[in-house]
């Protein structure tokens, strides 16, 4: 038997690269080898690809100027260099307002924070994966340094109303710096800092999740923001961020932020499909929710969560058919802990385990969905059928479940 | 990033390092002025020399020969030839040759790339410094002949902070307690260190450290807005909070509801006032105008001046 077409549905985990990427990157592998910040004649092109590539990137974040963009190598890396260059800038403050589901990359950043004496307030979300705006005007303080609260929540993909809170905080106190972790809305939403989001001082994001290789980021830090350089040792980005720029990645960057601005109208069709999916799901399957059901999310984001099974089981059998998801699921996890995000959430422990994220991409088909639609109801019932919580007389859950 | 420089620099400093006739690279012996600037630390460093006409007023002396010597990269160099080109020739008495300053350099060449402004700046430096020495050696007294010399001249050796502007360290930590700069701004509006990449202000041994090690951390920084005492009003903050509420719930409200709407008081923190509409005002596109108008003119007039409203 041929192994199944594989469907890839975990993008929000990373993304294939786009061919058109890869061809941007291949002189730099070639003959474009030089040091952007060397003298001679052939680095100048090098060097005027870089800064090119930095424009693109500007462009991308809606009207951002080209000084404004740090290349990193990854959001984590801009994220640490965004929370602990705030930090290191701004000692006389000393308190910090974050949420419980960041991703590791900023809640253990703050974790850190709090070992080396800062004050950290973990906003708490409601059951839709939100925070009320009231709790957030509550929390900010005379002495708070740093808000970091992310744009879109990888596991849900529940989007923040990050741009307005940006503007409450600084019509609060204008020094508090605002840092936003844009991974996983940059090129899925419109990023616009010189307009909604213009009292946003910091944005993460990463290649990876939007068709470039991993290994590269940025970090858009607007002028003027109190920032003490997080990599010493060089010039490079204006002083900071040291390192010979990594040309080739950042080249492939930019190249994936041109595509995903002449691929926007490609966000509705995928939405149009998680949707489809998702009708298709509750209508076929009992006792399975929708995390972060009916509240604004990325278009291509759909977590499950299912009653009575748990997730790396469902994930195994999704494999045998071909498909790539990723589940909050403790058993998936090094440190046999459920999702920091479903718990946050207070889905209930019967379901969290069961949770079953699906994410898309410009490259998911039509076809790829209406399979998953077609197994994930089958690999449900299969496991169930084992499940000792699982009635399987009256398929429906046991009444002492 | 590789320098991008003008075709005209790029030349300039070709023809100077082949020492085509009519360039300037030398020293004159026996000079009337001599200024330099820079030193090998910063990475550059320019000697400037330059022979007058004598006249019998020292003020009538006019500037026929200038040279330099550079150690530097090729818009340093470049920049000490458009020194050298700018002031020969023209017969200039070495007063006049001080109106000369960076920015015509910079023009001359056809623009310098931005972090090398500095080069500019050195040429200039090392012309005033130049002018001083030659106001020394004829007697004349630069300050009664109403010269302002812009105070940066020849006698600063280190580390440069700002780059751009090519101003250092000691230059630097003189000027802050001088003139009593207490944060980046000052420094900026004083200096202009720091006011164009501004890739100086907080990196390690950057303004803000020469800021802390000059005057201490200090206390925290004054807390703002939100944490605003409430001291002078004569009232307590329980009092005052009270009194928002007595408006909102017997003045504003009932102007809302009149259109169908409603307000939620969200927060109080010192003078700020953080409301959110609800009801028919939300989907409003008026909404924020609403408050920002109503509102806090409402809270002004009726309860204090200094109340904010933010729109949550």
């Amino acid at each position: 038997m041929n192994a199944p077409r594989l469907i890839f549905a975990d993008n929000n985990a990373t993304t294939a690269v786009a061919p058109e990427v890869v061809a941007a990157m291949q002189p730099f592998f070639g003959p474009e080898y030089f040091n952007p910040s060397s003298m001679y004649e052939p680095a100048l092109k090098v060097a005027g690809a870089l800064k090119a590539a930095r424009r693109t990137v500007a462009e991308f974040l809606g009207g951002a100027e080209p000084a404004e963009v740090v290349f990193t190598s990854c959001a984590t890396e801009s994220n640490n260099a965004a929370i602990f260059g705030v930090a290191a800038a701004n000692p006389a403050r000393r308190h910090i307002l974050t949420s419980r589901v960041e991703h590791p990359a900023v809640l253990e950043v703050c974790r850190e924070m709090q070992r080396r004496g800062w004050e950290v307030t973990y906003l708490p979300v409601d059951r839709q994966g939100q925070i009320a705006t009231a709790d957030f005007v509550r929390a900010l303080r005379p002495d708070t340094l740093l808000v970091s609260l992310m744009h879109a929540n990888n596991e849900t993909g529940v989007v923040w109303p990050v741009a307005d809170w940006a503007r409450i905080a600084k019509e609060t106190d204008r020094e508090i710096v605002f840092h936003t972790d844009a991974t996983q809305t940059a090129g899925k939403l419109p990023l616009d800092l010189a307009g909604e989001m213009q009292h946003v001082d910091l944005l993460s994001f990463s290649g990876h999740k939007m068709h470039a290789p991993k290994g590269v980021g940025a970090l858009f830090v607007r002028r003027g923001t109190r920032l003490r350089p997080f990599l010493l040792g060089g010039h490079q980005e204006s002083g900071r961020r040291g390192g010979t720029e990594n040309v080739a990645f950042i080249v492939g960057l930019a190249r994936a932020c041109e595509l995903a601005r002449e691929h926007a109208a490609d966000m509705e069709r995928i939405a149009r499909l998680r949707d489809g999916l998702e009708a298709d799901i509750l209508r076929t399957v009992t006792h399975v929710e929708v995390n972060g059901h009916g509240v604004e999310r990325t278009p291509n984001t759909l977590n499950l969560a299912c009653h009575f099974i748990e997730g790396e089981s469902i994930l195994y059998e999704l494999m045998s058919h071909g498909i790539c998801a990723s589940t909050g699921s403790a058993c998936s996890s090094g440190s046999l802990e459920p999702s920091h995000v479903l718990r946050a959430m207070d889905v209930p422990f019967t379901a969290m385990h069961g949770s079953v994220r699906l994410s898309f991409s410009a490259y998911t088909a039509e076809a790829d969905v209406r399979r998953i639609a077609e197994v994930f109801p089958r690999v449900v019932a299969d496991l169930r059928k084992l499940s000792p919580f699982w009635d399987q007389k009256h398929n429906r859950p046991r009444d002492d479940a | 990033m590789a320098w991008e420089y003008s075709e005209k620099t790029k030349r300039i400093f070709l023809d100077a390092v082949q020492g085509k006739p009519g360039t300037h690279l030398g020293e004159i012996e026996d000079a009337d002025g001599v200024g330099q600037h820079g030193s090998i630390v910063c990475g550059d460093a320019l000697k400037f020399t330059f022979r007058v006409r004598k006249n019998e007023d020292p003020l009538k002396d006019v500037i026929v020969e200038a040279k330099y010597l550079t150690f530097g990269c090729t818009s340093a160099i470049a920049a000490s030839e458009a020194l050298c080109a700018l002031i020969e020739g023209h017969e200039l008495t070495p007063i006049e040759a001080l109106k000369i300053r960076n920015q015509d350099i910079v023009d001359y060449l056809e623009g310098l790339p931005q972090q090398k402004i500095h080069c500019s700046v050195m040429g200039a430096e090392a012309l005033e410094a130049a002018v001083v020495d030659w106001a020394q050696k004829r007697g004349v007294d630069l300050a009664a002949q109403g010269v302002k010399l812009t105070g940066e001249t020849a006698d600063d050796d280190g580390r440069v902070v700002c780059k751009c502007f090519g101003i250092t360290e000691p230059y630097l930590r003189r000027k802050i307690k001088e003139l009593n700069l207490r944060t980046i701004d000052d420094i900026v509006s004083a200096l202009k260190a720091g006011g164009m990449c501004g890739a100086c202000r907080y990196a390690p041994g950057g303004l803000q450290d020469i800021l802390n090690e000059t005057w201490g951390t200090g206390e925290p920084a004054p807390t703002t807005v939100a944490a605003e005492p409430v001291a002078d009003t004569g009232i307590s903050q329980f009092q005052l909070f009270r009194k928002i509420e007595k408006v909102i719930d017997e003045t504003i409200r009932p102007v809302l509801k009149g259109d169908g709407g409603d307000l939620d008081l969200v927060d109080i923190k010192g003078w700020t006032v953080y409301c959110a509409l609800r009801g028919a005002c939300a989907g409003c596109l008026g909404a924020t105008r609403t408050l920002q108008l109503i509102v806090e003119r409402t809270l002004k007039d009726q309860v204090d001046e200094r109340l904010r409203v933010v729109p949550v």
